[in-house]
């Protein structure tokens, strides 16, 4: 074997190493990194993420399904697709607050400081705002309200809620005090959240000493929302 | 040196040339055997510079050292340890350490031709 020319050798092997660079090269892999138990939490977060994805969208599929057979059941009769578009239209209705809804919940009577002298010299403080009422209604809505009416007027997406004076404006109507907030949810969360030591209207009662009452109901009716409302400027995406 | 060079791109052009691929899989432990097969190449370089080359030794350090990476970078994988550090280190401290001994190999030639001369 010695005999061999060692630059010859060297060079055939060169090749040789060549030739594995080159297929090496042609592979176009990405870097080869460790794996560290970081990044092996973090792919097995990233996978059971997917994998409730997919239990939401297979849910959705079956849903789905459910609902394409009612249709295909109504295809053969007339009456059959008139319910189901009207059960489909109550459904909206409802969804939209064009429908008066009753269920459990709580009723909240709010009134002014009675004591005027009590507080300062600002009367400002002493009567109810339209901050403090939307403060109010959003603490409600954390606590999953699913319907609410301020005497008798039914707070939507869109209702605005203003000060004009002694006096607040729902949904363009005037409503003086006392004012009676209706929630429908669950009354026991309801009522943590308007009454919980630290909560916005716990605050009221006790700074500015504004009156307000909660009550649980068994049993509340919130009216339909009265006005008519109609999209003037949004439409739907095409 | 020259030669080896002239070879491995020789090599680069008949590996771009041959439809050759293997499974993405084994592009770890291929990387690992090349770093070996380059150490041995520049062991190879430096004997033969020395005057001490052996075929034998070379060819068998060629191909044993690949395999030997690569079946260390492949027990790794199966053990969850990344063992190809250790080729790579060694492998890699080797080079460096041919190189620098070729460097000097050939410096130390080149005054010896000035001092002739």
């Amino acid at each position: 074997m010695k005999d061999f020319n060692p630059k010859i050798v060297i060079a055939v092997f060169s090749i040789l190493v060549g030739i594995l660079l080159a297929s090496q090269i042609k592979m176009n892999i990405q870097m080869v990194t460790p794996v560290t138990i970081e990044s092996i939490k973090r792919l097995e977060l990233e996978v059971k993420a997917l994998r409730n994805d997919i239990d939401d969208l297979k849910s959705n599929i079956e849903e789905k399904e459910r609902y394409l057979g009612l249709i295909e059941n109504a295809n053969y009769g007339d009456s059959n697709i008139i319910d189901v578009l009207e059960d489909e239209k109550e459904k909206n209705m409802m969804l939209a607050g064009y429908k008066s809804v009753e269920g459990p919940g709580i009723e909240i009577v709010m009134f002014d400081n009675i004591n005027s002298d009590e507080l300062s010299f600002d009367f400002n403080d002493g009567i109810i705002h339209d901050v403090d009422m939307q403060n109010i209604l959003n603490d409600l809505r954390v606590a999953g309200a699913e319907a609410i009416s301020i005497n008798g007027e039914r707070v939507l997406a869109f209702s605005d809620i203003k000060c004009a004076g002694p006096v607040i404006r729902v949904n363009g109507r005037s409503l003086g005090t006392p004012f009676i907030i209706s929630a429908i949810g669950d009354p026991k969360l309801l009522m943590a959240a308007i009454s919980a030591p630290g909560t916005y209207s716990d605050m009221l009662t006790r700074v500015y000493g504004i009156g307000i009452q909660p009550y649980m109901k068994d049993k509340l009716i919130i009216p339909a929302y009265s006005g008519d409302f109609t999209f003037v400027y949004a439409k739907t995406v095409q | 040196m020259v030669y080896a060079l002239i070879g491995v791109l020789i090599g680069v052009l008949i590996g771009f040339l041959l439809p050759f691929t293997y499974n993405s899989a084994y592009t770890l432990y291929v990387s690992v055997a090349i770093l070996a097969c380059m150490d041995s190449i520049f062991g190879g370089i430096r004997s033969n510079l020395e005057g001490k080359f052996d075929a034998t030794i070379f060819i068998s350090g060629f191909i044993g050292n690949a395999i030997l990476a690569a079946f260390l970078a492949y027990i790794g994988d199966r053990l969850g340890v990344p063992l190809y550090y250790a080729a790579i280190f060694t492998f890699g401290n080797r080079l460096f350490d041919n190189f620098a001994k070729i460097r000097r190999i050939l410096t130390s030639k080149r005054k010896d031709i000035k001092v002739k001369n």
